[in-house]
C-alpha cells in the first residue's frame, strides 16, 4: 500500500521537478541545437519508460498485495509478451541513437571556413593563440618552453613569428563565425568547456585535440576546465566574450604577437632610478616597504609579477573598488608610468635593491597553517619564492601585514573582482578557502617561517 | 578431487544431436568439463586471466612504441651477440627460445609418465624441465646484464633511441621470467612430491591439507606449456618486429 | 534448449565426484580467524568491507558539507577535499561492493546454493581473504603518509596523478596503486574459487539452468573482474614505474610548473583505455550480483517464479559480454580518436536491451503475484525503482553528443550514484535482511528494518535526483567550490544545501542498521531454518546456521529449478529443489528428463 502510494509520489514528483525547476541547461549560445534536440528526444523516450514502468510497478504493487490476492498465478515463461518488449525497447534505443550519431558526424567535422585559434590549458589558468597575417599557428614543443617563451613556439619556425599570443584568462571571438579551436596542455589534461556553447573537449599533454562551434549571440561566458587537473582544478577559469568583428579585431590587436614579445628590450635601471623617486616615498628608498603607511615591501619580488600589478593599477582592474583604501591611492601613482618602457624601468631599478626580510608583524600558529599552506604552495612554491608558471608571486620573507590585507580582500572580491585582472579571480578563488581570520594568520605565520 | 566414478549425466541418457546436445551437456548437473578436475579447471581459467594481463602488456608496448616521437633502436643490433669478433644478430634469444621450447618437450614427457605413475621417470623429466627453465632465467639474466652494464639501457632511456625500448623490455621481459622463476620453483616441489611417493599415498599436502594426486603434474604442465606460449609472442613483438 | 528448466525431473545421475575432504580445524583460532571455511570467510569478507564503507560513508559526509556550506570548514581545503573524494569514490566501488558482492556474498553462497561442501580450495579462499585485508590497510595508511592520500580522483589519471599539483602525489598515490595491486591478487584467489566451485562442484541434478539467478550474478560478475582487473593490474604496474624509476608509459613530454620534466613520448590517452577498459566491466561487476540477488528476493516475496528465468540468464551474459565492449563512452571529451564515438555509442546503448529485459522480468514478476512487503522486498522493489532511474540516465551519457555537455558535470556524478551508490547499495541491505536469518539463525527487527528503508530509499533519491539538474546546468564535478561564477544561480546553493542535509539524515540512518545488526544478533527473535518459506538450497540445511560441511552426512539431490513457488496442485506455496518429485502433479510440469524431450 504505503509502497505503490510512494512510487507513484516519486513519479510525479520527479515529473513535477523536471517542469518546476528553475534549474536546467542555460540557453543555448551556439549552432548546437542539434545535441539539444538530442537531448530532448533523450528525455522524451527515457521519460516516457520512466513513467510506464514505474506506474505498472506501483500498480502491481498495490493490486496483487497478500491479502487482495488469493495466490500468485504460476507462469514460468511468456516468450511473446518478451519478444515484443525487447522489440519496443529497441525501437526506442533506435529512436535516441539515430539522431545522436547524425549530430555526432556533425560535430566532429569542422567546416573548411572556420577560423582556427588555439587554446592552451595550463596549471591552472588557460591561454591563447591566435596565427598571424599568415593564417598559420607556429609548431610548437613542450621543450621550447621557458619563461621568455611560455607558449613554448618553435623560435625557428616563421608560421610562428606572427602568431598573436593572448596571456589572459579572457578570450573574445566574433560572433556568427564558425571558430575551430585547437586544444593543447602542457602539463596534464584539462578541459575546455563553456555550457552555453554545448561543445567541451579535454586536452592532454603531447596531443592536440580540437572542437569547433558558431557563436549565435553576443555575451560573455564563463569557461571552465571540467578534467580533474590538481589542486587548483577548481579556480581554472575563463572567459568567452562573444561580439561584432569589429570590436573582436580592435581587442585582439591589442595584443602583442611572439616576434615583438621576444624583441622586447630589457629595462634600464637608471633611467627607472629617477620615476622611483616616487615610489621611494611610501615604498622606501630600498623599496623595504613602510607599514605606516600601508606600502609594501617591493625588493625581491619577482619582476613579471610587479610589471604585471603596474598595469593591473593602470589600467583599473586594481584599485578601483572603492572598498580597496590603499589600491586607491597606488592606482594614480601607476598613471606617472606613461608606458611599457617606463614600467620595465622602474621594475629594472627595483631588481637591484638589497633583498632585505620585511619585519614580521603577524602571529599566528605556523604548525597550524602548514596544512593549508600545502594548497598555497601549489602555485607559490613549497617555500614561497614564487613561480612564473603559474604567475604566483614571491611570499617569502615580503610584507606579511601586506599579505594579510591582500587576501581579505580577494575574499571579499575587493581585489580580483575584475576579470581584466587575469589571474586575480583566481586567487580570489584560492582565497575563500580561508574560512575566517585565524587561519589566514595561522598560515602568514606558516609563511614568515619558510626558510 | 579424484577422477570420476562415472562421467555421469554425459552417458547416462542419450544426447540430443548438434548444438542442442552440446549445450545441454555443459549445462548438466555437477561439471560444466566433463572428467575434468578441479585443480585443472582453475588453472586454465587462471591462464585465461593471465593472458589478460600479458596481452595488456603487449598492447601498452605496441602503443608507446607508436606513440613516442624519438625512433625506436634496431632490436637486431641490440640484442646481437659478439661471437669471435662477429656480430651474430638474435643468437642468444634463439638459444634461451630454443631452451625454453625443448622445456615444453620434457614437460610434456613429464605428463605422460605422470599418468603412468611412474615415479622416477616422472621425477626425472620434471627435474630436466626446471633445469632448463632456470637455464633460460639465467640466460635472461645474462642478456639483461649485457643491455644494463655494456649497452647503457635504462628503464628511463637508453642511448640508441626511445626510452619505451628499455621501459617496456625489462617491465615485460621481467614479468615473464617472474613467471618462469615461479615455475621452476613448483616444478622442484612437485618433483620431490613425486619422487617421495606423496602422490601414490595420497599425502595430505603440507599446508592445502588436500590429498596428492598425479593431477597436479599436469596442471603444473599446462601452466608450464603457457609462459611458453607467451615467451614465443613476446619474442616475435620484441625482437622480430 | 527446448528442455525447460522449470520441470521437475525424477532422474538422478550418478556421482560424478568425490566429496572434498574438509579441513577441519581444532582450535577456535583455526575455526574464526585462519578459517578455511567458506561462510566464516565470508563474514569476515563482509565486516571488513562494511568498515571500510562507513570509512567512505563518512567521508562523503564530509564532501557533503563542503559542497553544502562551502567555506564554513577550516579543515576542508581544496587538496583535502580531492583526497575525501578520491577515497570515497575509490573504497566505495572496489573496497566496499566488490568486496562485499564477491567476497561476502559470493563466499557465503556459492556452496550453499550450488549445494558444495565449501569452495573447491578453501586454502586458497582463505588466503583471499587476507591478502585483501592486508590491501584495506595499505589504502587506509595512505591517509597518514606525509602528504596524505593521493587526490587524483578514482580514476587515477596521469600525468596529474603523480605531478606534485595533485595531493598525495608522492606517497599516497604509491600506496593506492600497490593496494590496488594487492586486491587484485587477493580478489583472484577468490575468483578462481568461486568460478570453479560454480562449474565443477555442483551437487546431483543442479544443472546450470537451475541455479538461483544469484549464482548466475555473482558468477558472472566474477568471470568480469578475473578478465578486468587485469588492464588496472598492468596499467598500477606501469603508473608506479613512470613515478619511481621514470619511465615514460603514460607520461609525454611536458612541463611541470615550469620545469621541463624527463619525460618523454608516452601516451595518456593509454592509461584512460586501459583503466576504462577495466572501470566499465567493474561497474557491472558490482551490477550483477545486485541483479542475480534482486531476482530471488522479488521471487520469493511475490511467491511467484521469477518470469523468463531463462531469459534473465541469457541477459546477464549478454550484459557481461557486452560490457567488455563499451569502455569508451567514458572517453568521449577526452580527446581519443572522435571516430570511436561511432562504434562505442551503438555498442553503449545496446546494452540496454537485455538490461531492460531485466528490468520487466522483474516487474512481472511482481504481475499476478502474491506480494509479501517484507523488509528485503520494499528493497528489492526500491532497487528496481532507482536502478530505471539511474539506467535511463546512463543512456543520456551514453548517447554521444549528449554526453558532451553533460560529460565532467554533477550529472555523471548524479548518474552513477542513483546507478551503484543506491540501486545495488539498496540491495546490499535487502540481501543481509534476508540472508541474515540464515547466517545468526535470527531475524533482524522488522521496524527498525522499515524505518531504515523508507528513509534511505526515498532519503537518497532526494540526494541525486536533484542533482541531476546541477549537471544539466554544468555545475562540474571535483570542484572543491564554485565561487563566483556567471552562470550558477544563487537558488543552485540552495539546491546544494539541502542535497547535503539529505545525504547526513540519509548517513545517519545507517546507524540504525548497524544498530539492529548488534541488537538482533543476541535478541532478535529465532528465525528457524527457512523463516521465507523459500526453495533454494541454503534454507534446507539441516541446521541453522549452517554447520562447517553445510548439509550433514548426505548432500541433497536437486529435483527441480529455484523458481517453484505457488505451483498449482502443489501442497505448499513454495517446493524446495531437493524435494524429490511424484508428491503432487499439475500443469507446465512433466516427468521429462533433462533431455529435451
Ligand atoms: C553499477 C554501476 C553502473 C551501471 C549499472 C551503469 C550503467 C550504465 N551507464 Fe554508467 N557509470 C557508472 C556506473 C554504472 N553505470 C560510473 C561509476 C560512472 C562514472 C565513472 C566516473 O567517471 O567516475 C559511469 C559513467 C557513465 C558514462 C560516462 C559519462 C562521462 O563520464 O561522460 C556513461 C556514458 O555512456 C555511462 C553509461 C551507462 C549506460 C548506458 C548504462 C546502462 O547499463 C544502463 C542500462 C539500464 C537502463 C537503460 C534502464 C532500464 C531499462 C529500461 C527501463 C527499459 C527502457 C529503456 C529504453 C526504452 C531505452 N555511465
Ligand atoms: C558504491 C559507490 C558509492 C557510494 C555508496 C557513494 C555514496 C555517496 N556518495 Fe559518492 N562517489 C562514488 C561512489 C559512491 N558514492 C564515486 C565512484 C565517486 C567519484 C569519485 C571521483 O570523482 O573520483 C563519488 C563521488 C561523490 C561526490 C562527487 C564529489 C565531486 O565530484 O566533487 C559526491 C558529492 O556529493 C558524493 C556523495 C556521496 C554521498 C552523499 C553518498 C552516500 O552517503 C549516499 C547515501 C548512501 C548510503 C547511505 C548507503 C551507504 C551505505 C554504505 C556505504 C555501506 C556501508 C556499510 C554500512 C552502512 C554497514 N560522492
Ligand atoms: Cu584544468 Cu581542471
Ligand atoms: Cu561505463
Amino acid at each position: 500500500m504505503a509502497m505503490a502510494v510512494v512510487l507513484v509520489v516519486l513519479v510525479v514528483g520527479s515529473l513535477l521537478f523536471h517542469y518546476l525547476s528553475p534549474w536546467y541547461f542555460l540557453p543555448i549560445a551556439s549552432n548546437w541545437g542539434s545535441i539539444d534536440d538530442t537531448v530532448s528526444i533523450t528525455f522524451w523516450v527515457t521519460g516516457f519508460v520512466f513513467v510506464v514502468v514505474n506506474l505498472f510497478m506501483a500498480w502491481c504493487v498495490l493490486r496483487y498485495r497478500t491479502g487482495k490476492t488469493k495466490a500468485a498465478h504460476y507462469e514460468p515463461e511468456n516468450k511473446k509478451l518478451e519478444g515484443w518488449l525487447v522489440l519496443l525497447t529497441s525501437v526506442g534505443v533506435a529512436a535516441m541513437l539515430t539522431p545522436g550519431l547524425f549530430a555526432w558526424a556533425k560535430f566532429i567535422d569542422v567546416p573548411k571556413d572556420a577560423a582556427v585559434l588555439e587554446v592552451i590549458g595550463r596549471q591552472w589558468n588557460f591561454n591563447y593563440r591566435f596565427p598571424g597575417e599568415d593564417g598559420v599557428l607556429g609548431t610548437v614543443d613542450a621543450r621550447f618552453i621557458t619563461e621568455k617563451n611560455p607558449f613554448g613556439i618553435n623560435p625557428d619556425d616563421p608560421h610562428g613569428k606572427d602568431d598573436i599570443l593572448i596571456a589572459t584568462q579572457e578570450l573574445h571571438i566574433p560572433v556568427g563565425k564558425p571558430v575551430k579551436m585547437e586544444l593543447r596542455s602542457i602539463d596534464v589534461l584539462h578541459d575546455f568547456t563553456v555550457p552555453q556553447m554545448r561543445a567541451k573537449m579535454n586536452m592532454a599533454p603531447g596531443l592536440v585535440t580540437y572542437l569547433w562551434y558558431t557563436p549565435m549571440r553576443t555575451g560573455k561566458f564563463d569557461a571552465f576546465c571540467e578534467q580533474l587537473c590538481g589542486i587548483a582544478h577548481y579556480a581554472m577559469r575563463g572567459t568567452v566574450v562573444v561580439e561584432d568583428e569589429a570590436s573582436f579585431q580592435k581587442w585582439k590587436a591589442g595584443f602583442p604577437t611572439f616576434a615583438q614579445m621576444q624583441a622586447e628590450p630589457p629595462g634600464d635601471a637608471t633611467a627607472g632610478a629617477a620615476s622611483y623617486a616616487v615610489c621611494a616615498a611610501c615604498h622606501g628608498a630600498q623599496g623595504e616597504g613602510n607599514p605606516a603607511l600601508n606600502a609594501p615591501k617591493l625588493a625581491g619580488q619577482q619582476d613579471w609579477y610587479l610589471k604585471r600589478q603596474l598595469n593591473n593599477f593602470k589600467a583599473g582592474s586594481r584599485g578601483a573598488n572603492d572598498k580597496d583604501t590603499y589600491g586607491k591611492t597606488m592606482a594614480p601613482m601607476a598613471q606617472t608610468l606613461p608606458d611599457e618602457t617606463a614600467i620595465n624601468n622602474v621594475i629594472a631599478y627595483i631588481k637591484t635593491l638589497p633583498d632585505t626580510p620585511a619585519v614580521q608583524t603577524v602571529k599566528g600558529n605556523a604548525k597550524d597553517g602548514h596544512g593549508a599552506y600545502e594548497n598555497c604552495a601549489a602555485c607559490h612554491g613549497a617555500n614561497g619564492q614564487g613561480l612564473w608558471a603559474t604567475n604566483a608571486p614571491r611570499l617569502k620573507g615580503m610584507s606579511d601585514w601586506y599579505m594579510v590585507t591582500q587576501l581579505k580582500n580577494f575574499k571579499h572580491g575587493i581585489r580580483g573582482g575584475d576579470r581584466r585582472d587575469s589571474y586575480g579571480p583566481q586567487m580570489a578563488n584560492i582565497a575563500l578557502m580561508l574560512d575566517n581570520d585565524r587561519i589566514t594568520a595561522d598560515v602568514i605565520a606558516y609563511i614568515n617561517s619558510l626558510k | 578431487m579424484t577422477q570420476p566414478a562415472s562421467s555421469g549425466t554425459a552417458e547416462a541418457l542419450p544426447l540430443a544431436p548438434g548444438i542442442e546436445g552440446v549445450v545441454a551437456d555443459w549445462s548438466s548437473d555437477q561439471r560444466a568439463f566433463k572428467k575434468v578436475p578441479w585443480g585443472k579447471a582453475m588453472m586454465w581459467i587462471f591462464l585465461l586471466s593471465d593472458t589478460f594481463i600479458f596481452s595488456s602488456f603487449l598492447i601498452s608496448y605496441m602503443t608507446v612504441r607508436i606513440s613516442t616521437t624519438v625512433p625506436w633502436p634496431n632490436p637486431s643490433e641490440v640484442f646481437g651477440l659478439n661471437v669471435g669478433g662477429v656480430e651474430v644478430p638474435l643468437l642468444l634469444i634463439a638459444i634461451m627460445t630454443f631452451v625454453l621450447i625443448s622445456s615444453s618437450g620434457t614437460m610434456v614427457l613429464a605428463v605422460n609418465y605422470g599418468y603412468r605413475k611412474d615415479k622416477v621417470k616422472t621425477f626425472i623429466y620434471l627435474l630436466l624441465t626446471a633445469a632448463l627453465g632456470a637455464t633460460f632465467v639465467g640466460m635472461q639474466a645474462f642478456e639483461w646484464s649485457k643491455l644494463i652494464f655494456h649497452e647503457g639501457i635504462r628503464p628511463w632511456g637508453n642511448p640508441m633511441g626511445a626510452a619505451q625500448f628499455g621501459a617496456s623490455f625489462f617491465m615485460i621481459t621481467g614479468f615473464h621470467g617472474t613467471h618462469v622463476s615461479i615455475g621452476v620453483i613448483f616444478l622442484i616441489i612437485v618433483a620431490i612430491k613425486v619422487l617421495r611417493g606423496d602422490l601414490d599415498t595420497m599425502k595430505p599436502g603440507f599446508m592445502t591439507g588436500r590429498k596428492g594426486t598425479y593431477e597436479i603434474v599436469e596442471t603444473m604442465g599446462l601452466y608450464w606449456h603457457f609462459v611458453d606460449l607467451v615467451w614465443v609472442f613476446i619474442f616475435a613483438f620484441f625482437y622480430l618486429w | 534448449m527446448t528442455y525447460v528448466t522449470h520441470d521437475e525431473t525424477e532422474f538422478v545421475p550418478p556421482m560424478e565426484v568425490d566429496e572434498p575432504e574438509l579441513y577441519h580445524p581444532k582450535t577456535w583460532i583455526g575455526k574464526y580467524v585462519w578459517s578455511q571455511d567458506a561462510k566464516v570467510i565470508a563474514v569476515q569478507y563482509a565486516l571488513t568491507a562494511m568498515f571500510v564503507g562507513l570509512v567512505a560513508l563518512v567521508l562523503s559526509g564530509i564532501m557533503r558539507l563542503q559542497l553544502g556550506w562551502p567555506h564554513t570548514f577550516s579543515f576542508i581545503t581544496p587538496s583535502t577535499y580531492l583526497q575525501y573524494v578520491t577515497m570515497h569514490g575509490m573504497i566505495m566501488v572496489i573496497y566496499l561492493l566488490t568486496a562485499l558482492f564477491l567476497g561476502g556474498f559470493g563466499n557465503y553462497l556459492i556452496p550453499l546454493m550450488v549445494g558444495a561442501r565449501d569452495m573447491v580450495f578453501p586454502y586458497v579462499n582463505m588466503i583471499s581473504y587476507w591478502v585483501y585485508l592486508f590491501a584495506v590497510l595499505l589504502l587506509l595508511a595512505s591517509f597518514f603518509v606525509p602528504g596524505g592520500a593521493t587526490g587524483s580522483g578514482w580514476t587515477l589519471y596521469p600525468p596529474q596523478a603523480i605531478l606534485d599539483g595533485t595531493p598525495g602525489a608522492s606517497w599516497g598515490i604509491i600506496l593506492m596503486l600497490v593496494s590496488l595491486a594487492f586486491f587484485i591478487i587477493g580478489f583472484t584467489m577468490g575468483g578462481l574459487n568461486y568460478v570453479v566451485t560454480v562449474l565443477q562442484a555442483r551437487t546431483r541434478g543442479m544443472t546450470l539452468m537451475r541455479l538461483p539467478l544469484t549464482v548466475w550474478g555473482i558468477f558472472m560478475a566474477t568471470i568480469l573482474a578475473l578478465l578486468a582487473f587485469p588492464a588496472l593490474f598492468v596499467s598500477c604496474i606501469m603508473m608506479i614505474l613512470d613515478h619511481t624509476l621514470g619511465t615514460s608509459f603514460f607520461m609525454p613530454a611536458l612541463v611541470d610548473k615550469g620545469q621541463q620534466l624527463g619525460y618523454n613520448g608516452g601516451s595518456p590517452i593509454l592509461f584512460q583505455h586501459l583503466f576504462w577498459f577495466f572501470g566499465h566491466p567493474e561497474v557491472y561487476i558490482v551490477a550483477l550480483p545486485a541483479f542475480g540477488i534482486v531476482s530471488d528476493l522479488i521471487s520469493i516475496n511475490a511467491r511467484k517464479n521469477i518470469f523468463g528465468y531463462r531469459m534473465m540468464v541469457w541477459a546477464i551474459l549478454a550484459i557481461g559480454g557486452l560490457s567488455f565492449i563499451v569502455w569508451a563512452h567514458h572517453m568521449y571529451v577526452s580527446g581519443m580518436n572522435p571516430y570511436f564515438g561511432f562504434f562505442f555509442a551503438t555498442t553503449t546503448l545496446i546494452i540496454a536491451v537485455p538490461t531492460a529485459l531485466k528490468v520487466y522480468n522483474w516487474v512481472l514478476t511482481l504481475w499476478r503475484g502474491k506480494i509479501h512487503f517484507t523488509v528485503p522486498m520494499l528493497f528489492a522493489i526500491g532497487f528496481v525503482f532507482t536502478f530505471i532511474n539511474g539506467g535511463l540516465t546512463g543512456l543520456f551519457l551514453g548517447n554521444v553528443p549528449v554526453d558532451i555537455p553533460l560529460s565532467g558535470t554533477m550529472f555523471v556524478v548524479a548518474h552513477f550514484h542513483m546507478v551503484m551508490a543506491v540501486s545495488p547499495i539498496l540491495v546490499v541491505f535487502g540481501a543481509i535482511y534476508h540472508w541474515y536469518p540464515k547466517i545468526t539463525g535470527r531475524m533482524l527487527n522488522d521496524r527498525m528494518g522499515k524505518l531504515h528503508f523508507w528513509i534511505t530509499f526515498i532519503g537518497t533519491y532526494a540526494i541525486y535526483y536533484p542533482m541531476h539538474y546541477l549537471g544539466f546546468m554544468g555545475v562540474p564535478r571535483r570542484y572543491y567550490a564554485l565561487g563566483d561564477t556567471l552562470i550558477i544561480p544563487q537558488s543552485a546553493h540552495a539546491l546544494n544545501e539541502a542535497i547535503t542535509i539529505a545525504a547526513l539524515v540519509v548517513a545517519a540512518v545507517q546507524i540504525v542498521f548497524l544498530y539492529n545488526l548488534v541488537w538482533s544478533y543476541f535478541n532478535g527473535e529465532p528465525s528457524g531454518p527457512n523463516p521465507w518459506r523459500a526453495t533454494t538450497l541454503e534454507w534446507q540445511t539441516p541446521d541453522t546456521p549452517p554447520k562447517h560441511g553445510n548439509f550433514g552426512p548426505t548432500l541433497p539431490i536437486v529435483y527441480r529449478w529455484a523458481y517453484d513457488y505457488s505451483v498449482p496442485g502443489a501442497p505448499d506455496d513454495f517446493i524446495p529443489q531437493n524435494q524429490p518429485p511424484g508428491k503432487k502433479a499439475g500443469p507446465g510440469v512433466s516427468a521429462a528428463g533433462l533431455r529435451p524431450a
